[in-house]
Formats: C-alpha cells, sequence, structure tokens
C-alpha cells in the first residue's frame, strides 16, 4: 500500500502519461528526498545535456558519458583505470550508473555523501575534467543555450552551483534498471532455464547477502578479499574514514547489467566474469577486515560457476542500455 | 522584452523597499589583526612577517537568548563571511525591533544534517568555494597566507578546517554577552588565531581530523563582542 501511494505520488511529478519515475514493484522506498529536488520534464532535460556536454571540463572535451557511456551501463569498458581530461589515468575503475535514487554514498570508498554533490568529484578532479563548478557555471551563463534552458527548467536564467548540480542528478535519478530477464521472472512473465535456475540457487547461497536483490548490492562497504595492487596502494574506505576497521573496503557494486559493465572490481582487474568467480573460489587473501562471509571458503565447481554467470547475463537489461531518453540528443 | 524590463523594475523597486526598512546591520563583523583591521593586501603583521591572503568563514543558526532562554532564532540561518567582500560581513535580521536579549549565540561552521542534504543555493552553493569536492563537506573556516616560519613553497600557509562526522565535527557553538540590542558589532581577531597555533609546524590543515576540530576550538576563541 505504502508502495503505491509512493508510486501515485512520484508519478504525479509528471505531467504527461509517463511517469518520470517510478519504483519498481516490490523494491524498497528510494533514499532520495525527491521533495527536495522534485523532478520536472525540462530539470530532467537540462540535466540529460550538461551529462553529454564536455563544457563541463576545462579543456571542453570531456564529458560525464566520456566515463559513463549509456551502451555500456554507464561505465567506461576495455578501460581498467579511466582516463579522463588529456588521457590521463585515474586510480579506479568507472562504476556503472543505475538505480542510484536508492543510493546513501556515491563512489567506491563513499567519499560522496548525495548524488547532488556527485558531479563535483569528477569535475574537479584533476585526471578528469580539471575544473571547478565556479568556473562552469560562469562558462554555462555565458553560453547561446543553456540560460534559456536554466530558465525553462528553474524560472532563472540566473545559472547557479546548486540548479547546475540538480538537474545533473535529477538526469541520473532517472537511470533506472528494472527490466532484465530476471526481473520478468519475479513478476512471473518467463522462466529461467534450468541452468539459470541452478546459477540463481547458487548466487542466493554464496553472493546474495553483499550483492543483495532487488538492487543486487547492500550498499555496504566490503572487503572482498582482493590482493592489495602495490601500484596503487588504495585501500578503500579508510582514506575516507581514517578507520582501521575500514581498511580495504570497497562499496559493493550492483550486478545488473554486468555483462555490459566489464572490466570488474574497483581497479578494473578482471576482464572476464570467470576471473571474477575464480577470484571468489580460490583468490581470496586473509585480513582483518575480510568480509565475514568471505572467511569460510566459497567451493564451486567449473560447472556451477557456469551456471552463476548464466544468471548473471539474466540481469542485462537492455530496454535500459538502449532505452534513447538516456541516450545523447541534440 | 518589455516583461523582462518590467521584471527588473519591480526587482530594483523591490529590492529598494527591502533595503529601507533595514538600513543598517544588526550584525556588523569586523576582521582584525591585533589592532588593525584585516587587509588582504600586501600588508604585513609585525609578528613573524605574517600575510593573510584569504579569510572566509560559515556562521549558521543566529539565535538570541534572554539571560538563558532563547527570544529569537532566525531561519535558514546560513551566511558566508568573507574578508574580501564587505557586503558579507554585515548581516540584516528580521528579528522585532524592541527584541530584549543579553546573549548572541552562533555556530561557526555548517552543521551535519546540512552537509548531508545535498546541494544548496545562496551562501550555501557549491559555486562559493567552500566545499570539498573530493569528499564531500561544508568547509568551515578557510584561511590562508603567509608566515616566514612556516617551512613550505613560498612560506604559505592554509587552513581549510571543516569535517561533520562523528569524532571529527569540526562545528562550534558561540555565545557572547551584547549590551547593544540595536546593533551589535562583533571583534574576529586572527592574531589571536595565529597565536595559538605553531604554524612551524601546522600549517597545512585542509582535510577532516582532530587536527581541524581542534584549530576549530581555537579559531572560536576568536571572537568577541565589541563594547
Amino acid at each position: 500500500m505504502i508502495l503505491v501511494l509512493i508510486g501515485l505520488f512520484i508519478a504525479s511529478f509528471s505531467i504527461k502519461n509517463e511517469p518520470l519515475f517510478t519504483v519498481p514493484p516490490n523494491w524498497p522506498k528510494p533514499h532520495y528526498d525527491f521533495n527536495k529536488n522534485p523532478l520536472s520534464e525540462s530539470k530532467i532535460e537540462l540535466g540529460r545535456k550538461l551529462f553529454y556536454d564536455p563544457i563541463l571540463s576545462r579543456d571542453n572535451k570531456i564529458s560525464c558519458a566520456s566515463c559513463h557511456s549509456p551502451y555500456t551501463a554507464f561505465t567506461h569498458v576495455d578501460h581498467a583505470l579511466s582516463h579522463g581530461i588529456e588521457d590521463k589515468i585515474g586510480t579506479r575503475n568507472s562504476p556503472a550508473l543505475m538505480n542510484l535514487a536508492w543510493h546513501k554514498s556515491f563512489m567506491w570508498d563513499g567519499a560522496i555523501n548525495h548524488i547532488d554533490m556527485q558531479a563535483l568529484a569528477p569535475i574537479s578532479n584533476p585526471l578528469e575534467m580539471d575544473s571547478k563548478i565556479e568556473k562552469i557555471v560562469a562558462k554555462l551563463q555565458q553560453s547561446n543555450k543553456y540560460p534559456k534552458l536554466f530558465y525553462q527548467a528553474f524560472g532563472d536564467s540566473m545559472i547557479t552551483g546548486e540548479h547546475t548540480l540538480k538537474a545533473i542528478s535529477q538526469f541520473m535519478l532517472t537511470l533506472v534498471s528494472a527490466n532484465s530477464k530476471y526481473d520478468s521472472v519475479m513478476r512471473k512473465e518467463t522462466v529461467f532455464t534450468i541452468q539459470e535456475t541452478n546459477g540463481f540457487e547458487l548466487f542466493q547461497q554464496h553472493c546474495g547477502s553483499c550483492h543483495k536483490q532487488p538492487l543486487f548490492t547492500n550498499l555496504q562497504f566490503e572487503n572482498n578479499g582482493l590482493l592489495v595492487d602495490k601500484t596503487l596502494n588504495d585501500y578503500g574506505r579508510m582514506n575516507i574514514t581514517k578507520d582501521a576497521k575500514d581498511s580495504l573496503l570497497f562499496k559493493v557494486p550492483t550486478l545488473r547489467n554486468i555483462e555490459f559493465s566489464y572490466p570488474y572490481m574497483h581497479d578494473g582487474r578482471f576482464k572476464k566474469l570467470s576471473e571474477v568467480m575464480n577470484h571468489y573460489t580460490s583468490g581470496i587473501q586473509q585480513s582483518k577486515t575480510l568480509s565475514k562471509q568471505l572467511q569460510k571458503k566459497i567451493i564451486l565447481t567449473s560447472n556451477q560457476k557456469v551456471d552463476i554467470i548464466a544468471f548473471l547475463l539474466t540481469l542485462s537489461d537492455k530496454e535500459f542500455l538502449f532505452n534513447p531518453k538516456y541516450g545523447f540528443r541534440n | 522584452m518589455k516583461s523582462k524590463i518590467l521584471f527588473v523594475l519591480i526587482a530594483v523597486i523591490l529590492c529598494n523597499g527591502y533595503s529601507d526598512a533595514q538600513s543598517t546591520p544588526k550584525i556588523s563583523f569586523h576582521p582584525i589583526f591585533g589592532n588593525s583591521p584585516l587587509r588582504l593586501d600586501d600588508s604585513c603583521y609585525t609578528t613573524d612577517s605574517i600575510y593573510i591572503s584569504n579569510f572566509k568563514c560559515y556562521l549558521s543558526g543566529i539565535e538570541f537568548l534572554n539571560n538563558d532562554s532563547g527570544v529569537w532564532k532566525e531561519a535558514n540561518s546560513y551566511h558566508l563571511l568573507d574578508a574580501s567582500d564587505n557586503k558579507s560581513l554585515y548581516i540584516f535580521l528580521s528579528s522585532p525591533s524592541n527584541l530584549k536579549f543579553t546573549k548572541i549565540k552562533f555556530n561557526l561552521g555548517i552543521d551535519s544534517i546540512t552537509n548531508v542534504s545535498g546541494a544548496m543555493g545562496g551562501d550555501l552553493d557549491p559555486t562559493k568555494g567552500m566545499y570539498w569536492t573530493w569528499q564531500n563537506g561544508y568547509i568551515n573556516m578557510k584561511l590562508e597566507g603567509k608566515s616566514k616560519l612556516c617551512k613550505t613553497r613560498n612560506n604559505e600557509f592554509q587552513f581549510h578546517l571543516g569535517g561533520y562526522q562523528n569524532g571529527d565535527n569540526a562545528l562550534q557553538t558561540i555565545m557572547l554577552n551584547v549590551l547593544d540590542n540595536e546593533k551589535i558589532d562583533i571583534l574576529i581577531d586572527i592574531e589571536k588565531f595565529v597565536a595559538a597555533i605553531d604554524l612551524a609546524k601546522q600549517n597545512q590543515i585542509m582535510s577532516p581530523g582532530k587536527e581541524a576540530v581542534l584549530l576549530s576550538e581555537k579559531f572560536s576563541k576568536i571572537f568577541s563582542v565589541q563594547q
């Protein structure tokens, strides 16, 4: 009943028949407070333009989409570590973007506490867009098209940091992936193959507590037993909290659309899902902060690994990946 | 175009009306260095040849108390004081004109709830340069300059104090006695801050943590009411 009410409430933001944002059936309530930034078509559209516009970088060459391409679940495929301005290489694998309205924190280490503020990090990072929000706002103000678009969206052609960030977050909030084969099976519209069924059972037994349904992440930080890469010495969450208990903890990524969001892990060290499977059965490094779920060795036959991967492929959501409303449009 | 002109005219009339109603600020802040007004140019203060190039801080939650009970509180109370922008140092309040109070209370910095509430406008807009981008959170106070005591590049020091999370919460609450209920002048003596720290050792604090909290406590001691 509550979900229905929320659905109706959010749907009421829309002026057309299609709601701007819906909570998929049986999903939890989003974390994002839409009352503080009510969605509107013109704001989402402005956010989408900003997302694809390299004006957000110092040299006008790097856009958000440079590292978050829509066709690959909004991540940077084929790059273990994402590259930004002047081909500078960053220190982490850019995360896939979807279902962000349910997230409480952002980035692999949770450095960002609110999606509205997320865009500030790449805009300012010298390896990514290497600019400053005040400079971006000045550039937008001087452009031919943006003052009008901001006026349409916010009723004010004077561009501010607040409005710029809220528009970008509105677009990102609409990136909802909830129509994979897995979702159809949950809605009892179709069935898994035998292999996928086996894989789903094994998944729930061995992976499901961190990659919790329906988001396929528990939104927590965990140490999944990766060997520290000495060229990066990235201790994850501890860099933010300075608490030794958080050493080597990284945010659990969603597995939705994982077929398209390779490579895997915070440093993109694994190119294939089979490598990920092998890590969990034979690559786990013991340490004080290792997740308790991984302290007992996971034993899987090679057939079982293939079954789990077959299940993971049911998380691909073609409607999400190829949705024109998420893509670039002039 | 006509509508734009009309809009500007109305805005000008409204703004004028507003400033007439409150022609004198309720609170005026005066950044000083010892006995002289703080200057951000090449003025050198005798103590250890200190130069100050930037000083900004957030003030929030302004409240008046009569003895110990609150009599008025500003709603949505966030102000960025910037020594390079005189206007920012004068605060106009909508408090009743004949309000009786004996104390003023305010926070130095931004509370933790506001820190996690997403994008905001006005003085809280992240374009104000008082927001950390690599790890979210408002910078409560920025003080930058040079001193020959600092064995750093160009003898520079930078204090960007902030932090809202448990254990690292740098927010400070200040309570000062006031005699004049019409006009409050508050001195901010930067000399007291630099005298309370060891610039040779502490000169580059730009992230949340225990040191930022300790320095924020010292910073909170440099405010006084000019009687």
